[in-house]
Parts: structure tokens; sequence; C-alpha cells
């Protein structure tokens, strides 16, 4: 991360509480629709994130390791697995397949 | 032990047992560590990555920002992914806020510390004393596994090597998938996260790098016009 990323984010990140919490929050509270779009943009935006690192190596789709590993920690995700247990997994098969594969 | 402290309310609403202030500092614990790695493993010098990790406190917009400029991104529309993927934490505090104590101070301190898993467990509370109360104790059992986390792995990240083979590529999707799995356990969640990731599949290989994830709030939109829940409830 660049020096200058950091600051932006960090006023990003913590500045957005304070916008949304006190300025937008009560206008767009009266907005039911906009605020339930609101809420979905995670879901929307990780998943994006989600998909690039799973399946992109630069602009370019490639299906390697790291979706077995992916889809193991899916699986864990939705049987409410502790966190540890499910990225440990993910790593782990994919350091596997890697290892028998490669 | 429990994972789960917003589920089971037992005598009225959930309060943090033991095993569950441990359950969470031990997952803010590795997801340090794992975000420190992570940043570590890419290049960024270690102390840069323990004081980005430290301020910015928000693994999500950290790995967005990361994904973006991985995928030869520029510096700019990595940082618009990041601030997109924390618009939540604007959510959250929207929802805490109105439940608080009156008192500015109080509220504004409680509001600039909104993450998912206090806010959960703060908004079940019946008065705002125990809003209050809950939404401190769940941020210290946070707290106490973040701060530590990214300490230890950001001394991890500068001894551990060949992070490839150890198969940590899989462990930053991974740990973000955790992150937004109770939102995919709703209905509107998934469908909003399914349409996302397929947008960002499709345009990968067509757009500019940085722009797929950007455009994956196009997601949202088709979430909320396939939606047949009643709008008007909650959002929280």
């Amino acid at each position: 991360m660049t020096v200058f990323s950091i600051v932006a984010l960090t006023i990003a990140v913590w500045g957005q509480r304070l916008i949304g919490g006190f300025a937008i929050g009560p206008w767009l509270e009266r907005r039911p629709t906009l605020s339930k779009a609101a809420s979905l943009i995670p879901a929307a935006v990780v998943m994006a994130v989600i998909v690039q690192l799973t399946v992109a190596r630069g602009r370019s789709l490639v299906v390697d390791e790291r979706l077995a590993g992916v889809v193991v920690a899916g699986v864990l995700v939705w049987r409410r697995a502790p966190f540890l247990a499910v990225v440990l997994s993910a790593a782990a098969t994919t350091a596997l397949i890697r290892a028998v594969a490669g | 032990m429990s994972g789960e402290p917003t589920a089971a309310p037992q005598a009225g609403a959930p309060r943090l047992s033991i095993a569950d202030f441990a359950t969470m500092a031990i997952t803010f614990f590795s997801l340090a560590v794992t975000l420190q790695v992570v940043l570590i493993d890419i290049g960024t010098p270690p102390l840069r990555a323990f004081i980005a990790s430290s301020v910015i406190f928000s693994a999500t917009s950290q790995f967005a920002y990361l994904a973006v400029r991985e995928a030869g991104g520029g510096e700019w529309a990595a940082i618009i992914a990041g601030t997109i993927v924390a618009t939540r934490f604007g959510i959250l505090a929207v929802s805490l806020i109105p439940r608080l104590p009156a008192g500015g101070f109080r509220r504004v301190l409680a509001a600039v510390n909104a993450f998912d898993p206090n806010v959960a467990i703060a908004v079940q509370q019946a008065t705002p004393e125990h809003v209050e109360r809950e939404f401190w104790r769940t941020t210290g059992g946070m707290m106490i596994g973040w701060f530590p986390g990214v300490a230890v792995g950001t001394f991890l990240g500068d001894v551990l090597g060949d992070t490839s083979r150890l198969g940590l590529d899989a462990l930053f999707p991974a740990a973000l998938l955790a992150i937004i799995g109770n939102l995919l356990r709703t209905r509107d969640g998934r469908t909003a996260g399914m349409a996302g990731g397929l947008a960002c599949l499709v345009l990968l290989p067509i757009v500019p790098a940085g722009l797929p994830i950007i455009l994956s709030l196009s997601g949202v939109a088709v979430a909320v016009a396939l939606s047949t829940e009643q709008v008007g409830g909650r959002t929280s």
C-alpha cells in the first residue's frame, strides 16, 4: 500500500461513519428503497473482489488451485465454521493441490 | 463454544458471554494476521503495513484496494473500491446512533467505532444503556484480538517467504467470504452477491482493471429489482 492510499482510506473508512451516521443517515432512513440498496452494497462489491481474487490473473480469467480453496471456504462459511477454520482450510486445500499437481 | 453471539437469545437480548468474547478476539486476531501476511507478501514494507492496518482498521477496505492494485488497476480506482466496501460502516452507524443514550460525544465515539459484529449485538439490546454497554464490550473483544494480530502478522509476514506454496493467495478471498457470510445468508444479500460477482466475472477481461469491482455495484440494482421482501422494513 502507498502512503497516500493509507491516508485516503483512513479518512474514507472513519469519515463515512460520521457522514453516514449523522448527515446522510436520517435522510436515507426516510427512503426505504435507497436504504435497502445501500445495505446490499457490500454483498455485491465484496463478492466482486472475491471473484477477482479467485479466478483472475491481471485481466485474464484463470481456473487454478485458488478456486478449490475458495470453494472449500464457501462450504465452511455456509456451515458457520469459525473464521480461523475457514481461512486455514482454504489455504491448506490450495497448498495441497499445488504441491500434488506441481 | 458458541460461534455466533447474535443467535440464540436466551433471557431477552443476547449478551456477550466469555466464550463469545474469546471467539470475537480470536476471529479478529486471525483476520489481522491474514491481512498483514498478505500485505507484506505483495511488497508492502512491514512497518508501513503495520501502520496501515492499525489506522485504517478495515480488512475489507484494504483487501478491496489490494485486489484492484494486484490486477494492475490505478491508485484512484483502488481507493474508490476500498471506499465503496466501507459504505456499510456508515449504514451500521445509522442503525446504531438512535439506539444509544443521548449525548453528542458518546454517540460520536460509538459511531466511529461501528463494525459489523458490535452493531449486530448492540442493536438487539432493550435499553439505551444496555445498547451502549454491549457495544463497547464487543468492541473490546474485537480490539483485543486485532492489534496483537497486526503485530504478530507483521512479524510472520516478514519471515514466511514463498507464501503461494502455503496457499496464502486463497486465504485472502476466503477471509472476505467469511466476513460477508451473514449477509449472503439473506435472500437479497445472496442475489446482490451473485449479480455483483457475475458482473465482475463478465467485465474482467473487457474493461480496465478496477472497473469490474466498481461496476459490480450494478448487482445492487438487480437485487433491489428482484426483491420480493416488502420495502419499508428496517435495514438493521
